[in-house]
């Protein structure tokens, strides 16, 4: 790789690329974008509300319940309604007097389940009018989240203390009590919260989450609450306070927030990264580089720094932009440094699906495949950012964490930005191994590009390969038929990152769900650990790299086991953090330190997984050197024998 | 002779087998499937982490009381069938149960003197970073709540407005209903016209990059047969997506009502969706602008909506649960008339394109 070379072509791509973006579509852009600015602040205001008029209701003005169900725009009051239209499905709750009637129906009894959250809604609105506030919300609450065995962690904050920052910052207005010269609503703070558009739970203590250290929290959670009817957001939750009404679980909407600000706009990035990538494959446009004497890696690194640096750039100022708001100050450079391996992730992923792509509508399926894909990885293990471990496995936990003032260790940012690291590395590898002149302009489809993608490392028998080649001089004897082998094992060690990241994303999805998830994600386990154990394996099959025979299957078993095992070694870094303590943690990322003797540790740690790896990639790639439907059956047999060990090993650690 | 319709048919079963032949149309659907997953995930996920009572959860949480106005505390848990309470005498003997894990969290309620009363000044230490913590606040809320309501009615002659009864509890409404018509099922619906509109900017544009319009051209039909066929396949196609979709939920016992009403409404919006992709695929001819174009304008009209009276969401909200009115007929009466004017007017445009311009 030239580095001049590498420059000009990225030089190229910015101002004469062929299909580029040009001035006025980007002008045209920035004035569809700029209209949308005008229409966001009505959809955050009015709250789009989008149940309104979901239930019906009859009843009558004289109903102690009628202001409630007249208040809430869910409801439609249909006034006159009698038993005859509750039976029909005219109306789903039927007032006579003080008392409801509804029907045993989904609608009914959702209906039901509204009133009663608009109730509660209604009396502490009512109640916040009263002059003798203490009568009115005779109860106050100062919540602690505190650190279990910590002891020191989440310091106790002296009472006046936390009961001043609590109301002085946005606190839910039901908190006027807290501080005796502080009026319902009239601190800028609690204006906020009060917004509610009924879809949600009855407290709307928007802003409510700051408590005493809200000079430290951004205003995000409050401004944005509102429109999700009183998810309240603490962003730096030690403590919340207020009525028994505005204490609600921590519920970590900066991060929602956060996840679309940061990864939206690299939607719209790959969208013109593929398509520049997608556009050197039609009509053989890129012949004309791939001729020239320049390497693909040239090419390929000219091509994608630009979109790189801006996506960086953009990222940058988001992140920058955040800070200047949230501490008026400027920072936010571990926040760029932890995005920047999700830029890199989306890129990389784009670049593979364009290379697999054969026409630019199965581009634009392979890039919203990726974008849903990356932005769930993304976005979902952030969700969790108060249960610590599964929080660190998007980077996205790192901006949160950075914007809190929160100390990040290197252990947790490394575990947190390796695996997209080098997930982004092995996609532009695969992608790399597919750009050249025979590969680029057939029309082969997805599949077999994957297996042709995943037998471009593997050296021809016989021949020579780049990347094991290097070995000779150091080596007397003749390697030509190990190097494929060592390669085969090389290919499975280099999609670990990969299986890593899968793993991953099924235990921050799964792990909610409870007791069933350990179970689930062992399945997810076996069966993405087997793919890429042997999928490599088969293409190479597929391609005539090798000779089918028990002996070349069983000896490329053996080396994809040993790759996977090495490789899977390197997972240790998920102790660094301490994901293992969850269950679920130990289950995907098994090779816990088992307590016990030394000997027993050893064994099970080292010797029982590199035999399963090396049985199980056996038997498929057995299957593999038989053909597709063989391979498959293997494959199916050989995940049924990983799940049974991964099953015994939890049962008996666990 | 020649019949220019069936040319038309010709190009939209050859788009559409295009479409199946490079299993594109697969991804599409199982994209969709993911989404709306994931979109379930979240909300099904986020609602049992929310609110427990929807995880039916048998534990009973263990309570350490402190604090000398504890007894009002046992006496609102006397009336929820809550937790389970341990007094303490000593607030740092509680906090050491709770570090040792004995009880979930400590409650200390003490009276405190405010403005022109006095009020109960509960304390409560959860535990950070647990998974339990959002069951715990959630039934500590359920408590407190009660012992709020006592306290009121203790002190209801100092009030002028009594609190409205809160219909009791036994009803078991589920609080994914609201979710399912208000969100995921417009989301279902409304996905499909988007991508349809997405393919049909890819489809023009890579005619025009490939040069292959050029042989369709020498091929007996005209331009506006080109992109009637290509509309046409991708229109129908987002209505055939959302009656499976309908299909699908209506299979996991959801009612959906005016299935044909919300299948014209997905008629039109896809209609409009691909009108914006054909003028965009025809007036730039390169898939980049094209595509950049078309999202950032199909999300701000779908912003632009909210000035409706009546969101397009909720139109269809209101339409499949059976609470339509007269406006959310209106509206889908209103996009229809859209759709079919504008499409008019894309024809009229196409006849004016000198094709050899393209």
């Amino acid at each position: 790789m030239t580095p001049r070379k590498l420059l000009r072509i990225a030089w190229w791509e910015v101002t004469r690329n062929a299909g580029g973006i040009d001035r006025r579509t980007l002008a045209v852009a920035f004035v569809i974008l700029a209209l949308f600015g005008l229409v966001t602040p009505l959809l955050l205001d009015g709250g789009v509300g989008l149940d309104d008029g979901l239930y019906r209701v009859g009843i009558d003005e004289s109903s102690p319940y009628y202001p409630v169900v007249a208040d809430d725009e869910t409801f439609v009051v249909r006034p006159g309604a009698d038993r005859a239209d509750l039976r029909n499905g005219d109306v789903e709750l039927l007032f006579e007097g003080a008392t409801v009637q509804f029907r045993d129906n989904p609608k009914s009894l959702a209906a039901y389940g509204e009133l009663r959250g608009t109730v509660e809604r209604f009396n502490n609105e009512q109640l916040r009018l009263e002059e003798n506030g203490t009568a009115a919300f005779p109860v106050s609450v100062l919540l602690e989240y505190r650190q279990r065995g910590g002891g020191g962690d989440s310091p106790r904050i002296e009472d006046d203390d936390a009961g001043d920052g609590g109301a002085s910052d946005g606190t839910g207005p039901a908190d006027d009590g807290e501080v005796d010269d502080a009026g319902p609503g009239d601190d800028p703070g609690s204006g906020d919260g009060e917004e509610t558009d009924g879809t949600g739970d009855p407290t709307d203590g928007g802003g409510s989450g700051t408590g005493g250290t809200g000079d430290r929290g951004p205003s995000l959670g409050g401004d944005s609450g509102g429109g999700l009817g009183g998810i309240s957001g603490p962003l730096s939750d030690d403590q919340v306070s207020g009525s028994p009404a505005d204490i609600s679980p921590p519920f970590p909407f900066q991060s929602l927030v956060l996840a679309f600000l940061f990864v939206i706009p690299l939607n719209f990035l790959i969208q013109a990264y593929g398509s520049t990538i997608l556009s050197e494959r039609i009509n053989r446009r890129g012949e004309l580089l791939l001729a020239s004497p320049v390497s693909r890696f040239d090419i390929i690194g000219g091509k994608t720094l630009p979109y790189f640096l801006g996506g960086m750039a953009l990222e940058s100022v988001i992140a920058i932009g955040l800070f200047v708001v949230v501490h008026g100050e400027l920072g936010g450079v571990v926040s760029l440094l932890a995005v920047a391996p999700l830029v890199l992730l989306f890129l990389g992923a784009t670049f593979l699906g364009a290379m697999f792509a054969r026409s630019f509508k199965e581009l634009t399926f392979v890039t919203v495949t990726i974008t849903v894909t990356l932005t769930s990885y993304a976005f979902v293990p952030a969700i969790f950012t108060d249960v610590g471990a599964v929080a660190l496995i998007s980077p996205l936990t790192l901006v949160v964490r950075d914007l809190q003032n929160e100390a990040i260790t290197l252990g947790e940012f490394t575990f947190s930005t390796a695996p997209p690291l080098l997930c982004s590395g092995v996609f532009f590898g695969l992608g790399a191994g597919l750009y050249r002149e025979e590969d680029m302009f057939d029309q082969r489809s997805l599949r077999g590009r994957l297996l042709d993608a995943l037998v471009g490392p593997i050296p021809r028998a016989g021949g020579s390969s780049r990347l094991t080649a290097r070995l000779d001089p150091y080596v007397a004897l003749d390697l030509r038929t190990a190097r494929q082998y060592v390669a085969v094992g090389g290919l499975t060690a280099t999609l670990i990152p990969f299986v890593f990241v899968v793993q991953l994303l099924a235990i921050a999805l799964l792990f909610a769900l409870g007791e069933i998830s350990l179970i689930l994600v062992l399945v997810v386990v076996a069966i993405i650990e087997e793919i890429a154990k042997s999928l490599h394996v088969y293409a190479s099959f597929q391609h005539r790299r090798f000779e089918p025979g028990l002996k070349t299957a069983l000896a490329l078993g053996v080396a994809s086991g040993v790759g996977f095992f090495f490789a899977e070694k390197i997972a240790l870094l998920a102790q660094l953090v301490g994901l293992p303590e969850l269950a679920v943690g130990e289950a995907g990322l098994q090779g816990g330190i088992v307590p016990g003797p030394f000997a027993l540790t050893v064994a099970l740690f080292l010797l029982a997984p590199l035999v399963l790896h090396v049985v199980t990639a056996a038997i498929s790639a057995v299957g593999a050197s038989r053909g597709k439907r063989q391979y498959g059956i293997a494959l199916c047999l050989a995940m049924l024998v990983h799940l049974a060990y991964n099953l015994t090993v939890v049962m008996a650690v666990v | 002779m020649f019949d220019p319709r069936s040319s038309l048919f010709t190009v939209a079963k050859r788009d559409i087998s295009s479409l199946s032949r490079e299993k594109t149309i697969v991804l599409a659907i199982c994209i969709q499937l993911f989404i709306a997953g994931f979109s379930s995930f979240l909300v099904v996920g986020l609602t049992s982490l929310y609110d427990p009572s929807s995880v039916d959860s048998e534990e009973r949480l263990e309570l350490a009381v402190t604090g000398e106005d504890q007894e009002k505390l046992v006496g609102a848990a006397a009336e929820t069938d809550g937790p389970q309470l341990f007094r303490y005498d000593d607030r740092e003997d509680a906090i050491g149960a709770f570090d040792s894990g004995d009880v979930d969290a400590v409650v200390s309620v003490s009276r405190s003197s405010a403005g022109d009363g006095t009020r109960l000044r509960v304390e409560a230490v959860v535990p950070a970073e647990d998974l339990k913590t959002t069951l715990i606040v959630v039934r500590l809320r359920e408590l407190l709540t009660a012992l709020e309501r006592l306290e009121r009615t203790e002190r209801g002659a100092q009030l002028e407005f009594t609190p409205v009864e809160v219909p009791s509890d036994d009803a078991g409404s589920s609080s994914y209903f609201g979710f399912t018509y208000t969100i995921l099922l417009p989301l279902l619906l409304f996905l499909p016209p988007f991508i349809s509109g997405s393919i049909v900017v890819d489809s023009i544009t890579e005619e025009i990059e490939r040069g292959t319009l050029e042989l369709l051209r020498v091929s007996p039909v005209d331009l506006i047969d080109i992109v009637d066929g290509k509309a046409l396949a991708m229109v129908l196609l987002a209505p055939v997506q959302a009656l499976l979709w309908i299909l699908l939920l209506r299979a996991n016992d959801i009612a959906i009502d005016h299935v044909g009403t919300l299948l014209v409404l997905v008629t039109a919006v896809a209609t409009i969706t691909v009108v914006v992709g054909v003028v965009l695929g025809l007036v730039t001819g390169r898939r980049r602008q094209a595509q950049l174009l078309y999202s950032v304008l199909v999300i701000l009209l779908f912003g632009a909506t909210v000035l409706l009276p009546e969101h397009p969401a909720r139109t269809v909200a209101l339409l499949s649960a059976d609470s339509a009115t007269t406006t959310t007929f209106a509206h889908v009466g209103g996009f229809a008339v859209v759709a079919l004017s504008l499409y008019a007017v894309v024809r009229r445009y196409v006849g004016r394109v000198d094709p050899e311009s393209l």
